[in-house]
């Protein structure tokens, strides 16, 4: 085997510091937890420099990879994610039941994802596909519940099959398992187009975590373990994205299905099953953001906004043009570091205080400023605000439906970037800002290893808001791979066919407005310093901070006009209820012990193998 | 863009800055006085609201904490921002960038800030007014966003200084309130919103919640706020005359544009009551949603009124 | 050499006071009122506000919390509660602020001079800029009372809040000795 810097040797690499990992952590758990952290920042470093490698196949036994432009984007970012969060690890070991069996399953995940990213085949897809369920499963129960595992698994596998089922039809018909030629093939034939289309489809939406299939994410994201929720927000789900961006611009879709369709004497501009997808995740954002409006634990808040998120990505990406997939795509790399950062400042809150509950926490930023920053400027990127990444994400996905004239998807798409400032101010204001309860009043600051993760996304996401093209061309390269046109960028600005901004422009006009506002603050008398329980109260004397404290139902009037609308939880319990049914049916009338009801099958079945000849 | 475009642009953008303030605090004082009229009394001086933000600048307020300070600060500088890429008349700091995005979540850094201000001051009244504040957005700014989706796919731009430059070019006629009557009505009730002007005033409510955000401010933060009032109020207005009523090429057309509107605006308020804020989410979401979705399908499918 | 920095030190006192001259031109003619309306008096208010008399030609007008106002306006007797609590009150505005009584109440007890929980003499406990006589004043005393206010305010003589920060103990030390100590008695304080 040579060691010439390659796929195979990373994912090679990475199994072996899993079980490296595992030996370790037996003998010191902190040991372990550094390996998870040296392994991957180590392949985040060799991913960054196989970008040279890109077309080349290796093999590793049976598996081929081969690096693709768009593969190894997706590679990118989630070992970026991947690398920051575990630094984490090394403070949970203590609570873990296995701490052992956790530090091998990240690993493990980590390698699956790689695999299913950089896969030439689809048996190495699935193969991968498979390794990062299964190793996300057994984390999941670590955390709060089992439950929870038991419907992400569910789920999985019911994607997981689909695809396979597309998987082996497509072999069926076209003898090879290869991705890219098998898709492109499959583009020419409409039957087959539309198998792969909705299997994969299906296991990319599942993944994805769009409406309908949204309903493990908040169940597996809030309970998993809190170094793991990061992970699975930001990074494991991109993996649907990926299925979707197979299905949408390998393929491409607009290739496979006709656009040539007239509707009320307009013609649509993208072929139906994109329409679908698109329809899905406007109905996805929609569902999201209600939801995450009215939580009180702050994971779930910001596992819905994942389902929320995840609506926009499959808009941008059914939308297959230019602008749209670079926004979809920039939306993947935005939401990921967003994500992750704002999970982590959670992780980092429940470190120190023990609880996710909204209504028990407070004024943590005379604590812990600098957690408190660091999620500022991650809900200041996921509410798609300049100066942050999300804006740039945010601004070409909108634009792109503006020039398209989706009236209803786009209205859709804007309720849930307004409502995703409701969402993204309630921890914000109900853990952070506020009145600091008593109990807390002696919390001290997220450990230094701690902050330098949260540091380093906060400053991503900054970075790439002010400059943006530094990612954008590298996107441009991803989509004129797959044959969609690029992106016009011209030094900042970007420029789309009906509108154009320029990013580092808006943060120097806006840094010229806080120095001029800075300037009028600094120039009038000083203020003097008022202790926090100081309030406006009427005058009434109150001693009690958790009584001035508004954290409790916070969106309460807006939550009560949707309070009794029906959730799709109730659905999938329908369909439990009348699997079951069916169930009992098939065992009362085929299973019974009434010897009358045992001798009429019989007496069927023997009448069937004959032919009907004997009546 | 070169240096020279953005040294040109800013000091463009500084210019507009400072005409906005004067202009619009004057246009506070002058409305004051017809609302007084309205009201049968006499009112105050035209340049009444100058006395209140310089007053309120000199008074000694009082702190609680960073967040309180850097909030107000990041509130006002990013209207000021906003404020300084709008086209006023011809002049624009930067043509074709503005695009109307930057608008609409520029002022949500203008509206974060001063929301984390005001939660950072620790009064529960202040989270119930930010409270109302949000849930009021989500309100008004849907309708909006989909009537501009229609005027952006209609004209082919989203840039603000080019809509208004395609509607100066050929009169009366090619105005937005000619040809997109509905969406301008609609355009209207959301302005109505998003000035907080009563019935939309909830978020402030004097007498329900003490003034809502502003409960603990005092002193110079509350005369920054009252700067950020009238500068929002810039930027509303104008946004609204440049994309309904084709923006203007002089002095006196722009004046008498957005005077019109403001009075206009000012008057309908003191007529009404205020509503509660599920109340207002009801209205936003039965009449002005049907009716902006149906201007941009009349957009979208018929072609009228581009 | 030390004629310069003389001249230094002068112009800046001449600064600072233009400056203080500027700014009390502005907060006389923009005073912000909070409506603590304690006793009988705050009748009168609704008329001063609204057209007939119109309070806001003057350029004064409501304000809903007590950071936001300048003036305090104490509207006829005063209970040893109430007392206490706008004490809070006056101690919670910014300053520069000003303090307008309403009545005979604050003055020497009004029509509750015998009363056992009335207090008789506000300005031990709090420093008033300005009287306002009647039982109760008519909207245009009022009127008139706030014009005067607005006057002292131009010439330096309503400084009420500098009296209550220089002699801070003796105020203290009566409102201590009338209404005793805050004693907190609550479900969580027991």
């Amino acid at each position: 085997m040579n060691f010439q810097l390659s796929v195979s040797l990373v994912i090679a690499g990475l199994f072996a510091a899993s079980v490296l990992a595992w030996l370790l952590t037996k003998l010191n758990k902190a040991l372990g937890a550094w390996v998870t952290v040296v392994a991957s920042a180590a392949a985040l470093t060799m991913m960054a420099l196989l970008h040279g490698e890109i077309g080349s196949t290796v093999n590793l036994f049976f598996l081929q990879f081969t690096l693709t432009e768009y593969g190894w984007f997706f590679s990118v970012i989630m070992l970026a994610v991947f690398a920051c969060v575990s630094f984490f690890n090394i403070y949970w070991m203590p609570k873990l039941i296995h701490p052992a069996a956790y530090n091998m399953l990240y690993l493990l995940a980590l390698t699956g994802t790689l695999g299913a990213f950089s896969a030439r085949d689809f048996i190495t897809l699935f193969i991968f596909w498979e390794l990062i369920v299964w190793a996300s499963m057994f984390i999941i129960p670590f955390g709060k519940s089992r439950k929870a595992s038991v419907t992400y698994y569910a789920f999985s596998a019911f994607g997981s099959l689909s695809m396979l089922y597309g998987i082996l039809f497509l072999y069926h018909k076209f003898g090879s398992f290869e991705i890219s030629s098998v898709l492109q093939q499959a583009a020419g034939d409409p039957t087959a187009a539309i198998v792969a289309f909705v299997t994969i489809g299906i296991a990319g939406l599942i993944k994805l975590g769009v409406f309908p299939f949204h309903i493990w994410l908040p169940q597996a994201h809030g309970n998993a373990p809190e170094p793991f929720s990061p992970i699975l927000s930001g990074g494991l789900v991109k993996a649907g994205g990926f299925a979707a961006f197979l299905i949408v611009a390998v393929m491409p879709s607009y290739k496979a299905f006709s656009t040539n369709i007239e509707f009320l004497g307009r013609q649509l501009t993208m072929p139906l099953p994109n329409y679908a997808l698109a329809i899905l995740g406007a109905v996805s954002i929609v569902v999201g953001t209600l939801m995450a409006i009215s939580q009180n634990d702050f994971k779930k808040l910001i596992a819905y906004s994942s389902v929320a998120n995840a609506g926009y990505i499959i808009i941008g990406l059914a939308m297959a043009g230019g602008l749209s997939t670079g926004g979809a795509l920039m939306h993947i790399f935005a939401h990921a570091i967003a994500s992750a950062a704002a999970f982590l400042a959670a992780a980092a809150v429940v470190h120190r205080t023990g609880t996710t509950k909204m209504n028990e926490l407070g004024g943590l930023i005379h604590r812990m400023p600098l957690t408190y920053l660091v999620y500022l400027i991650a809900i200041i990127s996921m509410a798609g605000i300049p100066p942050m990444a999300g804006f740039i994400s945010k601004w070409m996905l909108f634009q792109s439906m503006m020039g398209r004239g989706m009236a209803f998807i786009a209205a859709a798409a804007f309720f849930g970037s307004i409502g995703s400032f409701l969402y993204v101010f309630r921890p914000l204001s109900a853990v952070f800002l506020g009145q600091l309860s008593t109990k807390h009043r002696y919390v001290k600051e997220a450990p230094p290893l701690m902050m330098f993760p949260m540091i380093l996304l906060s400053l991503a996401s900054v970075v790439f808001g002010v400059f943006p093209n530094w990612v954008l061309r590298i996107i441009s390269q991803v989509q004129t791979s797959v044959g969609l046109e690029g992106l016009t960028l011209e030094g900042t600005k970007i420029i789309a066919s009906n509108g154009a901004i320029d990013p580092t422009l808006i943060v120097i006009i806006f840094g010229l407005g806080f120095l001029i506002a800075m300037i009028i603050f600094l120039r009038f008398p000083k203020s003097r310093k008022v202790p926090l329980m100081d309030q406006y109260t009427a005058s009434e004397f109150i001693w009690t901070p958790e009584l001035l404290h508004y954290a409790t139902d916070f969106y309460a009037p807006f939550e009560r006009l949707y309070q009794k609308a029906p959730r799709t939880e109730t659905l999938y319990r329908t369909i439990v209820h009348k699997v079951s049914e069916l169930g009992a049916f098939a065992s009362y009338a085929f299973y019974s012990f009434k010897p009358g009801t045992v001798l009429l099958w019989v007496a069927i079945v023997v009448v069937a193998m004959l032919g009907g000849s004997v009546l | 863009m070169n240096m020279n475009q953005v040294f040109l642009g800013t000091l463009t953008g500084l210019i507009i800055l400072v005409f906005a303030f004067f202009w619009q605090t004057t246009l506070s004082g002058v409305t004051r006085k017809i609302v007084a009229r309205f009201h049968k009394r006499y009112g105050p001086k035209f340049y009444q609201e100058f006395r209140d933000i310089f007053k309120l600048l000199t008074k000694t307020g009082i702190s609680h904490g960073w967040v309180y300070n850097f909030g107000v600060m990041m509130a006002l500088g990013g209207i000021m921002g906003t404020a300084m890429f709008m086209p006023v008349m011809q002049f624009a700091a930067f043509p074709g960038l503005d695009n109307i995005f930057i608008y609409v979540y520029l002022f949500a850094v203008g509206m974060l800030g001063m929301a984390m201000s005001a939660v950072g001051s620790g009064n529960p009244l202040a989270g119930i007014g930010v409270m109302r504040a949000l849930t009021q957005m989500v309100g008004y700014e849907v309708p909006f966003m989909v009537v501009v989706l229609a005027m952006v796919y209609g004209h082919g731009t989203a840039s603000v200084s080019e809509l208004a430059a395609v509607q100066q070019t050929a009169g009366l006629a090619t105005w937005n309130i000619v040809k997109m009557p509905i969406g301008t009505l609609v355009g209207f009730i959301c302005l109505l919103g998003m000035l907080g002007k009563k019935p939309f005033e909830t978020f402030i409510a004097p007498a329900e919640i003490a003034s809502g955000p502003m409960v603990e401010y005092g002193g110079k933060q509350l005369g920054m706020l009252m700067l950020l009032h009238e500068f929002s109020i810039f930027i509303e207005v104008s946004l609204f005359v440049n994309l309904f009523l084709g923006g203007a090429v002089t002095v006196v057309g722009y004046a008498i544009k957005y005077v019109g509107v403001f009075v206009l605006a000012s008057l309908i308020s003191q007529a009404l009551g205020r509503f509660k804020i599920d109340q207002v989410i009801k209205y936003f979401y039965r009449w002005p949603i049907a009716l902006a979705l149906v201007q941009a399908l009349i957009v979208i499918f018929l072609g009228w009124g581009v | 050499m030390s004629e310069t920095m003389d001249m230094i030190v002068e112009k800046d006192k001449k600064l600072k006071e233009g400056w203080e001259g500027i700014s009390r031109f502005f907060r006389a003619n923009s005073l912000w009122m909070l409506m603590y309306c304690t006793g009988c008096c705050a009748i009168e208010l609704p008329q001063a506000m609204t057209s007939r008399y119109d309070m806001e030609r003057l350029g004064m007008g409501p304000m809903a919390t007590p950071r936001q106002a300048d003036v305090l306006l104490v509207t006829g007797y005063l209970s040893v509660k109430t007392l206490r609590r706008v004490i809070y009150a006056y101690e919670q505005m910014s300053t520069p602020k000003y303090l307008v009584a309403f009545g005979p109440c604050p003055i020497n007890g009004g029509i509750y001079y015998d009363a056992y929980a009335v207090i008789n003499r506000l300005d031990q406990y709090l420093p008033v800029d300005v009287y306002i006589a009647g039982c109760m004043p008519k909207p245009e005393a009022v009127m008139n009372g706030f014009q005067d206010l607005i006057d002292g305010i131009k010439n330096k003589t309503a400084d009420g809040w500098k009296r209550y920060r220089d002699n801070y103990e003796w105020y203290k030390k009566n409102q201590v000795e009338s209404l005793g100590e805050l004693r907190i008695k609550d479900e969580f304080h027991e």
